[in-house]
């Protein structure tokens, strides 16, 4: 018992560490937002002597990071909500019918599962940019659209455990296929909604790559491309870019802590993301 | 005439029955076309606009000289596909990515899965430890690639480097502009930025073990070690499928950290197979090459894929 406990203790204050040292980086940015660039670059790890909050007015001074927050939320709820949307909407009929065709239908959703976003990129700044497309918010939310076929293999395979004769009352109590859909089936797969909504917002929010390659303009930027656009034209004044850094975080936390629960189940069930 | 055959008698050839004809189909509601378009239009085109026809695009282009920009693209066989392995960026490029991949892969398994175990056990401030452990995998990671990038910055003025020099008087070390060291901090970073999530992947597969297993082993004689290498581990094969195939393709797929953090530099030694699609594609207009990379990856990540899974449900059979 007591060996037990001083087992616990010693884990206890090693994994502290650990979890401190893993840490660093961000106590290393945040501490470094609240000083001079000369106080940071003489002690860079040490807690700031008086308080210093020039570098957060500079950043709304100097970036239109306002714009970019707003670009960005836009952008994100409308894609994962067309995502949900698409997916489920598939799903439902997927689940429901038994033709051929449909099952063929699956069959060629897996296409959009396994060939990766690099493959097709190329050609779809071409498409888009025929479409007037390119360098516009709805053109990344069109892109962002192809997690769609994500969200349907995960809600499809929750959707098949909903017991078919919820579905067989509604219908002989006279509900339409949208009407059963909307009314029964969406309130009853609210929580794959909420955790695959959850995994499609970090990927959409956090995403570097397709807005670095369709947005050129500074002001249909989004929050990440902000900040590495700024990086290059700062680079030398660092707790400009950090206090840019936190700024971006604090809404990434405030999800984090919010939806912590959601994201874990949403890693073990969405694990099979290709 | 047709229209008259379809009222009177069904495809399969049974009598109709008059006006209630359509009863018996109508079982399925959304039979109907209005609503099927309305059920499977939507996912139909993002299949088609947003993979089908890109990928199509992207096939076509790797056997033409297309630039971008000519109306009239000239087929050349299978000489893009040869230039891809001609080029000495691109070669590096496939050379980095495959050795980033099999580095992640195992460091994270390696770290993922004893912290795991240990995250498992009871002792104060647990949550804090594991929130803190998992929560480098929230931010973007090209976010991430940045704030390394000053930490690890070569001048004498990053924060590794004033540490080492207030402490130790090192004198500063070249952590990005050296080839090997540069390789060894993006794979340090990367594996920094995803040991805690997959770690808390295996946390909740360890905690859906029957403790019984542990006292039934316990009762046996078997050793803590014992335990851990016949009970938990081979337990934790799903786990391990899952993410190691995540780790893969996202190894495989790796840009944002790489970029951020070396904008795969020095010269070309973090250069990856997505900075090369991009850059070869859409900034030097050599799509006919790129494209051909860009099908050679899609083919190479499904093969690998497809191995993956085959080997470890060969795994998962003989343990099991």
């Amino acid at each position: 018992m007591k060996r037990s406990r001083r087992r616990s203790v010693v884990l206890s204050i090693v994994m502290i560490a650990v979890a401190c040292l893993v840490g660093l980086p961000f106590y290393y940015i945040v501490v470094n937002t609240l000083k001079t660039p000369e106080q940071s670059g003489r002690s860079p790890l040490g807690l700031p002597t008086k308080l210093y909050t020039e570098n957060y007015t500079g950043v709304f001074h100097t970036i239109p990071i306002v714009q970019s927050f707003l670009n960005t939320v836009y952008v994100t709820a409308a894609a994962v909500a067309l995502m949900l949307l698409i997916g489920s909407l598939a799903a439902f009929g997927m689940v429901l019918s038994k033709a051929r065709l449909t099952r063929l239908l699956g069959a060629a959703l897996l296409i959009g599962f396994v060939v990766p976003f690099q493959t097709t990129l190329i050609p779809l700044y071409q498409d888009l940019a025929k479409a007037h497309l390119v360098d516009s918010l709805n053109g990344l939310i069109v892109i962002y659209a192809a997690g769609a076929i994500f969200c349907y293999f995960l809600i499809q395979g929750y959707m098949r455990t909903i017991p078919n004769e919820i579905i067989e009352a509604a219908r002989i109590d006279g509900a339409g296929p949208f009407r059963i859909y909307w009314s029964i089936m969406l309130p009853l797969i609210r929580p794959i909604l909420v955790t695959v909504g959850v995994f499609q917002t970090m990927w959409v929010w956090n995403d570097f790559l397709t807005p670095q390659v369709f947005i050129s303009s500074p002001t249909k930027s989004t929050l990440v491309l902000q900040v590495y656009t700024a990086v290059g034209e700062f680079a030398v004044n660092w707790p400009l870019f950090m206090t840019m850094t936190v700024i971006v975080l604090v809404p990434m936390v405030i999800f984090f802590l919010l939806m912590q629960r959601h994201i874990v189940s949403g890693l073990v069930s969405g694990g099979v993301k290709v | 005439m047709t229209a008259a055959t379809d009222v009177i008698t069904n495809v399969d050839g049974t009598p109709a029955r008059g006006s209630d004809a359509r009863g018996p189909v109508r079982r399925l509601p959304w039979r109907s076309s209005a609503s099927s378009v309305i059920i499977y239009g939507p996912i139909i085109a993002v299949l088609v606009v947003l993979f089908l026809i890109p990928l199509g695009q992207s096939i076509y282009y790797s056997f033409t000289d297309f630039n971008g920009y000519s109306t009239t693209a000239k087929f050349v066989g299978l000489k893009n596909y040869a230039s891809v392995f001609a080029d000495p960026s691109l070669r590096a490029a496939l050379f980095f990515t495959i050795v980033y991949t099999f580095a992640t892969v195992i460091i994270v398994t390696i770290v993922a899965i004893p912290l795991a175990v240990i995250l498992d056990q009871k002792f104060r401030g647990r949550n804090f430890v594991r929130s803190m452990l998992f929560f480098p995998a929230i931010p973007s990671v090209a976010i991430l690639g940045l704030v390394w990038s000053f930490i690890l910055s070569p001048l004498a003025s990053g924060m590794l480097n004033a540490i080492l020099h207030a402490l130790f008087g090192l004198a500063p070390v070249p952590w990005l502009s050296d080839p090997l060291l540069a390789r060894g901090s993006v794979i340090f970073v990367a594996v920094w930025a995803q040991a805690g999530w997959h770690a808390v992947l295996y946390l909740a597969y360890l905690q859906s073990i029957p403790r019984d297993y542990y006292e039934a082993a316990m009762i046996d004689g078997a050793s803590t070690r014992q335990q851990f290498f016949y009970i938990t581990l081979p337990l934790l094969m799903p786990a391990m499928l899952i993410s190691q195939v995540l780790l893969t393709t996202a190894g495989l797929k790796v840009y944002d950290l790489p970029f951020t953090l070396t904008k795969g530099g020095p010269g070309y030694v973090t250069f990856t197979i997505t900075q090369g699609i991009l850059q070869n594609g859409l900034t030097l207009g050599q799509v006919g090459q790129a494209s051909a990379l860009s099908v050679l990856f899609m083919v190479f990540v499904i093969a690998v894929l497809v191995t993956q899974m085959v080997l470890s449900r060969r795994a998962e059979g003989r343990v099991l």
